[in-house]
């Protein structure tokens, strides 16, 4: 398949999904939580998982980004055609995986601003960490975020709000530049401006780039800044249903029951 | 008496297996392991006063030999203090600083213990209202090494003091008694990643209204080494504050101990005093001990608390630092730096702890090798 870009050049346009999760089944210390997960995420995508609390949400973003704890019993993950489950946490985050987390961890007497540099020397390399480029880059991420200068003294989430820790997640976020970013509840203890400012850091750093994003979530209120291109619906550790928007609308309005009972009427597969 | 004899009358009455502060039997550091010697030191402890940065000092400080004076110190165990004095006749010291001595540059007190055994007396004679920061940096390779340390903050005065303890080899031995004057404030922190074996026996006096102390510990312990601190803090006037902080990290098959006491004197009203310790198991073989205690004598305190936690590196926090590109060796070195950095931020000015981050990375990073 070709395509003619804006300079009359061809290229080959990538058949491979950015993110392919075929057929997932894993769980933690003998206990089934995913039972088959499907899910295709195509560069330039943003995607949402919605479910109630327990339906595998957490545990999908986890083993997608190598959690030690879960055992993956049966499927793929594959990141642009490359198989992730054989690689360890850190080499995923270096192939351009990144998860912000529902509970991010604190790290009392690690200052932020060597945190950051170390981090995105890791992941980019030394050079990408140093110089006025990386201050720039940090300075605006930051302004975008309303995050003053002297949170890079802080430690690690030590201390922080609710709202600071996910403002953090969002600017490693930024700074990091992801091929894949999975939002595990970066809404959930926002307030309203808060969403706000988060889904902007997002939608700047995902939509018009070759990056993709998986946001989970249980509310809807995110996803009228970001308007996911697809929304799926995971319960009892499969996905249930995959619609547009209007799906969450549903959702926030009917709840899960209706999905439920179809899903036991074997409405939906 | 002199100080040999007042040692054999001291020890005389001291049975062999007696613990120093429990934990330590006095001929686990005694430099021969029997008590009854005491062996004849006849090289003097070299030592060098310096600015950190090359500067020169500022004036109004010094170091000179002899004229110690006769300090109060029977609050330490009379043994192992009067051994030192014992051993120490040709290294006694006396650091001065004039009234309102400053120094915007931290100081440096070097300690070189290069021949077998090495033991030193220092008395400290802070002036008042005294503002300045001190490093006092004990090396070399020494088999035994003995410090005492005595002396008062004057008032007012507002002092950082860090002890950095990175001996490769042999037993330490290290006493303190400093008091605290009138409204003076002490940082006094130690740094402590060598000698296989050290006992510490630390203890501090708000001998005055309104003194102000903070006693912080990063302590990197591995291999087999056995580092044994006491830290006592007595509050003998009213309105002082005290804080203690200990972080040990311990790896390998090494042991370290912390006890802590915290004594509040009847009529020392108003005091707020607290000791927390925490220890970071590096290894299934390491073992750290941690025993905070209290006697508080007045009821019209602030509040007086003391608390515990030991625990291994959290899988957690590891994970986290993977996600962000962090290796596992990397994300453990980062967790422990960041454990013994808790403290260590905290016991000197931003000049002072790039210095001691640098010192504790390039340990950190032998530890790794």
């Amino acid at each position: 398949m070709f395509k003619r870009d804006s300079v009359c050049t061809y290229t080959m346009e990538s058949s491979v999904p950015l993110l392919e999760i075929k057929n997932l089944h894993a769980g933690i210390d003998g206990n089934q939580i995913l039972n088959g997960i499907n899910i295709e995420i195509g560069a330039g995508e943003i995607h949402a998982i919605m479910g109630r609390n327990g339906s595998g949400k957490t545990t999908t973003a986890n083993i997608v980004m190598g959690h030690p704890d879960f055992d993956v019993e049966e499927g793929e993950i594959k990141l642009k055609g490359d198989n992730l489950l054989d690689l360890e946490t850190w080499e995923r985050a270096k192939r351009g995986v990144f998860l912000s987390f529902q509970y991010p961890q604190a790290v009392p007497g690690l200052q932020v601003g060597n945190f950051l540099k170390k981090s995105v020397a890791s992941i980019k390399g030394e050079e990408a960490a140093k110089g006025k480029n990386f201050r720039e880059l940090l300075k605006k991420s930051m302004k975008e975020l309303n995050m003053p200068s002297s949170f890079l003294s802080r430690y690690v989430n030590d201390g922080f709000s609710g709202g600071e820790k996910k403002r953090f997640e969002i600017l490693q976020m930024m700074l990091l530049q992801p091929q894949l970013a999975i939002l595990d509840e970066t809404d959930s203890g926002l307030d309203i401006d808060g969403i706000r400012t988060v889904a902007t850091g997002i939608n700047s750093s995902i939509r018009g780039t070759n990056s993709g994003a998986l946001i989970i979530t249980h509310y809807s209120r995110i996803l009228d800044y970001i308007k996911p291109d697809k929304i799926h619906v995971l319960i009892d550790g499969k996905i249930v249903a995959t619609g547009d928007s209007t799906l969450a609308t549903d959702l926030e309005e009917n709840g899960y029951d209706w999905l439920e009972e179809r899903v036991k009427e074997g409405g939906i597969n | 008496m002199n100080a040999i004899n007042r040692y054999k009358e001291v020890s005389g009455t001291t049975d062999k297996a007696d613990h120093l502060w429990r934990y330590t039997p006095w001929k686990k550091v005694h430099p021969t392991g029997d008590i009854k010697i005491v062996p004849e030191i006849d090289k003097e402890v070299k030592l060098r006063l310096i600015n950190l940065d090359g500067t020169d000092l500022a004036e109004g400080i010094s170091l000179q030999k002899g004229n110690v004076l006769e300090e109060k110190i029977e609050d330490i165990d009379p043994v192992a203090t009067s051994f030192i004095k014992a051993v120490s006749e040709k290294s006694r010291w006396v650091l001065r600083t004039e009234r309102k001595f400053t120094s915007e540059a931290p100081i440096l007190l070097e300690i070189e213990t290069n021949s077998d055994f090495n033991s030193l007396e220092l008395v400290l004679d802070i002036g008042e209202m005294s503002e300045f920061e001190i490093v006092t940096l004990i090396k070399g390779e020494s088999d035994w090494t003995g410090f005492l340390r005595t002396g008062r903050i004057g008032d007012g005065s507002n002092i950082n003091d860090i002890t950095v303890c990175l001996q490769k080899k042999g037993v330490l031995l290290r006493l303190d008694s400093i008091a605290l004057g009138r409204d003076a404030n002490m940082n006094t922190g130690t740094v402590s990643s060598g000698s296989e074996r050290t006992k510490a026996d630390l203890r501090y006096r708000m001998a005055e209204n309104g003194s102000h102390l903070q006693v912080l510990g990063s302590i990197l312990s591995r291999e087999d080494m056995y580092l044994d601190y006491h830290i006592e803090i007595q509050h003998d006037a009213p309105e002082t504050f005290s804080r203690l902080d200990w972080h040990a990290a311990c790896g390998g098959k090494s042991r370290t101990i912390g006890t802590g006491m915290l004594k509040v004197a009847k009529g020392s009203t108003g005091t707020d005093a607290a000791q927390n310790f925490h220890n970071l198991l590096l290894s299934k073989d390491a073992e750290a001990d941690g025993i905070p205690e209290l006697e508080v004598s007045e009821s019209n305190v602030v509040g007086c608390g003391h608390g515990i936690a030991n625990g291994p590196i959290d899988e957690n926090q590891v994970f986290y630092l993977q996600s962000r590109g962090f290796s596992k060796s990397d994300a453990r070195s980062a967790l422990i730096a960041a454990f013994l950095n808790s403290t260590l931020v905290k016991m000197g000015s931003t000049v002072l702890h790039e210095w001691l981050s640098k010192l504790l990375t390039s340990e950190l990073d032998a530890m790794n090798k």
